[in-house]
């Protein structure tokens, strides 16, 4: 009896003892509130004097309601922690997890649903002796239809020791998963730029994207004021990457010179949709709202998802307008009217006629361009459709087709001498095929001149069916023509005209000016593309061509001079279009793509792929991992960036000796689409890992974590 | 967007203007500083007709409110609001209150309880006014409550934001906090340009009628 007794002490006495370390729990420390159940976690159960480590406060949010982001939006208050920590010790400011947009009654918030993962790092003092006692005062602000400020206080004790010892295990996995929801470093570089009206717009260089691949593009500011917060961003996504007109916001101070804020976008893969999202940090570049003002209005609205074909053909009609207003246009737009002054006067119908074939002209070239748009939309995949406007062959020539232009209009040559291309040769033709002529000389010179604002429309017009591709770029094709073809159908207008006389001279050498500042920004574009190098093919190029028109202009008499001027002519042309060649070889180039070597695919570290390698490695009995990536795809980036070129795993795969094959698929590669195909994948990624004497790989998910490759090569070890 | 049908569509822009793309009308509605403030004829709690027209001349506060509102009711509780409506009326400011939550929503209120409020908070608004459609909340592009408003003798929208500096729900940050509506009162009264007048509006969502239902 007695010794029940005793054993019955025994027990309540080492329950009443133990019961203050169930009560307080060293790594968590919980509050319940009416709508949220907070509690506040360590990565680690005992933390090591001077280094840091991770706690968390994590909110269980009641269905419905939610908490707020940083930058809460239009409403709302974000979470806030304050700390009362040991003298030397040390919490960072919050790592927010990333937010997702919601609206209550017409009013857009940035915030979280059901839970959210705050992160603190937290530097215990180096010189630490026992425990390290961390006392947190968290409130937030939770809302459904009403808001609620609620509050928690916080206690959390962790043992300290020599050596730090992470969590329990589900606690570590919590903390996994917040890392995983933290918006990754940008890739691209980003700038953002104004418009007159003073609206910012994000430009993220992130070229050579596949716009077809790409959703649900947002841009989350990380604070109240430079920008406003928007129920929805119209992104344009195009091969110069992605670009979101956004609405200056309430602050009246002037933008920042950086503007920061989160990313968001979802990628289609081979194997489904990804979520990514990134922490921007843009750069004020005025250049890049004025290079696209027009662009902006316009491509914003084409590139809006609900955006009916009424309103597209609408924006499409006025954006060929403003083609009018390019400077390249100009010229012909002279030459036009120049010849339409001459006309005054004469028959009406000969005018209406006129003016009807200059517009045939246009919508031909219009549909032309479409049949093309279309025919590389059947073979997209093959070839970045957009490739020709990052050419720098393109740019040089275009910077060519300038100057010749402006020699014209100076007057060094004139059009309709046997020098003038086929083009001019036939718009100088009298009469109806003249004008359907001058129609054509017209789009392909405004063509150029706007091609990144072709290159948003094209990249709209890409996304539709057939017969909306069609529709749109003939809207365009006739907003272009429509102020001339209004003169022409209009006779009130035409006495509007002035007189045909000297100032037509003038105002077309004037005009020469426009084509020479835009062969020197196509020069400069050039530069961009290629170096500096640039410069001096282009500028070369040009003398050249000017040497060949001065040799031409002697006389037309077939003497053995004139044969060996033309000769030498032919032969400098052939010089200055040689350089091409020249350019197509520099490395600079990289044709598809895909632009700045931060975005490029990275072989730093990797073999390339080929099968027989893989082979050759995985008959050796070595483990062997192959990236199957591109330079364009997104979530690949993201995965090397925080799975696969981490320190940790940087070090873990080269201590299990694996070898590194990367496959770059940035363009089509028949060895790479084969072996996708019978993995039974249509894109990348595909990560592909054979532990050492396996028979099969295994295929690794799509979305990588360390913690993921560090485990997997850990049991290759066993 | 699943109810593009179009008879429905128009029936919502009719009735309640709001349906078709709410949040971004917020975003465009918001008036310009400097600008003419939206007009806007309401019936107070009182029954007296208000139009911003009729008090050119004098210099007008605009407060959205919503009394169940913790951050309204932070500034009531430590009677900040109170005691500024007693400043600005003393100054010649009228003060309006505007009840612009929807029918059914929290915050909505009758004349008889606007009134009832007004006496047990010992308010001192010049009026408080009816807005049960948050029609002159839109006009003004409030989100929050408090979102206060100040327009000047000529009728000029000269403020638009918080009623000040810390946005919490804590009556001890009032005393820390830099008091934007009383500063611009005292320099658009004495002929400055209001140096912060444009600033975070905190507090609670306003709302809105649902656009749902």
């Amino acid at each position: 009896m007695s010794r029940l007794l005793a054993f019955l002490i025994t027990a309540l006495v080492t329950v009443l003892l133990a019961a203050p370390t169930f009560a307080q729990s060293p790594t968590t420390s919980v509050v319940q509130t009416d709508n949220v159940k907070a509690e506040l976690l360590a990565d680690v159960s005992t933390v090591k004097p001077g280094e840091p480590f991770w706690v968390a406060l994590r909110q269980t949010i009641r269905p419905k309601w939610h908490t707020y982001w940083k930058n809460p939006g239009e409403s709302g208050l974000p979470t806030e922690i304050s700390w009362t920590l040991p003298p030397g010790a040390k919490a960072d400011p919050i790592v927010w997890p990333t937010p997702i947009l919601f609206e209550i009654g017409g009013i857009t918030n940035y915030g979280f649903k059901d839970e959210a993962t705050l992160l603190v790092r937290v530097t215990p003092p180096a010189d630490l002796a026992g425990p390290l006692k961390l006392a947190a005062d968290a409130n937030w602000l939770v809302c459904e239809d009403v808001c609620i400020p609620e509050e928690g206080k916080f206690e959390l004790t962790l043992p300290s020791g020599p050596t730090a010892m992470p969590a329990a295990p589900a606690t570590r996995t919590l903390f996994e998963q917040a890392r995983h929801e933290v918006p990754t470093e940008s890739p691209w570089p980003a700038r953002y730029g104004v418009d007159k009206t003073g609206n910012p717009t994000l430009q993220v260089d992130a070229k050579g994207l596949k716009p077809d691949t790409i959703g649900n593009v947002y841009f989350f500011p990380a604070e109240w004021g430079p920008v406003a917060t928007m129920a929805k961003q119209a992104a344009v996504i195009d091969v110069a990457g992605i670009r979101i007109p956004l609405k200056r916001g309430d602050a009246k101070t002037p933008l920042p010179p950086l503007l920061a804020g989160t990313l968001v976008l979802t990628e289609k893969t081979g194997d489904g949709t990804v979520k990514q999202a990134f922490d921007i940090s843009a750069k004020l570049d005025p250049t890049v709202a004025t290079a696209a003002v027009g662009v902006t209005s316009l491509a914003g609205a084409v590139g809006s998802e609900e955006l009916s074909l009424v309103q597209a053909l609408f924006f499409a009609l006025l954006g060929g307008l403003i083609l009018n207003l390019m400077p390249c246009v100009f010229p012909v737009l002279a030459m036009k009217a120049a010849a339409f002054a001459r006309l005054a006067g004469h028959d009406r119908a000969e005018m209406r006629r006129d003016g009807l074939a200059y517009t045939g002209g246009v919508l031909v070239s219009f549909a032309v361009m479409a049949a093309v748009v279309i025919a590389i939309r059947g073979a997209v995949g093959d070839v970045s459709w957009g490739f020709q406007f990052q050419s720098p062959v393109f740019s040089l020539l275009i910077a060519y087709l300038f100057f010749v232009i402006g020699l014209n209009l100076s007057g060094v040559f004139e059009v309709g001498s046997r020098l003038a291309g086929v083009g001019q040769g036939l718009t100088a033709r009298g009469g109806t095929t003249g004008a359907f002529f001058t129609g054509v000389l017209a789009v392909i010179v405004a063509t150029p001149c706007t091609a990144p604002f072709m290159a948003a429309a094209l990249g709209f017009a890409l996304t539709q069916p057939a017969p909306a591709t069609v529709a749109v770029l003939l809207a365009m094709g006739l907003g272009l023509a429509l102020p001339y073809l209004a003169l022409a159908l209009t006779p009130a207008l035409q006495r509007l005209m002035p007189r045909p006389g000297a100032w037509m001279d003038r105002l077309r050498q004037f005009l020469a000016f426009p084509m020479y500042a835009s062969a020197v920004w196509m020069i400069w574009v050039l530069t961009q593309q290629t170096g500096a190098d640039g410069v001096l093919y282009a500028l070369g190029g040009m003398v050249l061509i000017a040497f060949a028109i001065w040799l031409l202009r002697f006389g037309s008499q077939a003497s053995a001079g004139t044969w060996l001027r033309r000769g030498l002519a032919a032969i400098a042309v052939l010089l200055a279009f040689a350089v091409t060649l020249k350019l197509e070889d520099s490395p600079a180039t990289a044709a598809s793509a895909t632009g700045d070597a931060k975005g490029g695919v990275n072989f730093e570290g990797w073999e390339r792929f080929s099968r027989a390698r893989m082979a050759e490695a995985v008959a050796a009995g070595r483990p062997v991992f192959v990236d199957f990536t591109a330079a364009w795809c997104i979530t690949c980036l993201v995965n090397e960036r925080v799975a696969l070129e981490t320190p940790a795993s940087r070090k873990a795969f080269e201590q299990a000796g694996v070898v590194k094959l990367k496959g770059d698929w940035t363009n089509r590669d028949a060895e790479i689409s084969a072996v996708l195909k019978e993995l039974g994948r249509a894109g990348v990624p595909v990560y592909l890992y054979w532990a050492p004497g396996a028979e099969k790989p295994k295929i690794l998910p799509q979305v990588l974590t360390e913690a993921m490759i560090l485990s997997e090569l850990e049991q290759a070890k066993r | 967007m699943s109810n593009l049908v179009v008879p429905r569509r128009s029936l919502l822009v009719g009735t309640a203007a709001l349906a078709v793309a709410p949040a971004t009308a917020f975003a465009t509605n918001s008036p310009d500083l400097g600008k003419p403030a939206p007009g806007f004829t309401v019936v107070d709690s009182n029954g007296k007709s208000w139009s911003l027209t009729d008090l050119k001349g004098k210099v007008v506060v605009l407060e959205t409110t919503n009394h169940d509102c913790p951050y309204v009711r932070k500034h009531y509780n430590a009677r900040n609001m109170q005691t500024q409506q007693r400043e600005a009326a003393a100054k010649g400011v009228v003060w309006l209150t505007l009840a612009s939550s929807a029918t059914g929503e929290q915050g909505y209120v009758t004349a008889q309880q606007a009134n009832d409020l007004t006496r047990s908070r010992d308010a001192q608004p010049a009026a408080v006014l009816l807005d049960p459609k948050s029609q002159v909340a839109r006009a003004y592009g409030a989100t929050v409550t408090p979102h206060m408003y100040i327009i000047d003798a000529n009728g000029m929208l000269v403020y638009k934001g918080g009623i000040d500096s810390i946005p919490s729900a804590d009556v001890a940050d009032i005393p820390k906090a830099k008091q934007y509506v009383r500063i611009g009162l005292d320099e658009v009264l004495t002929g400055k340009p209001v140096t912060d007048a444009s600033t975070r509006p905190y507090g609670c969502t306003l709302k809105y009628p649902r656009t749902s239902t």
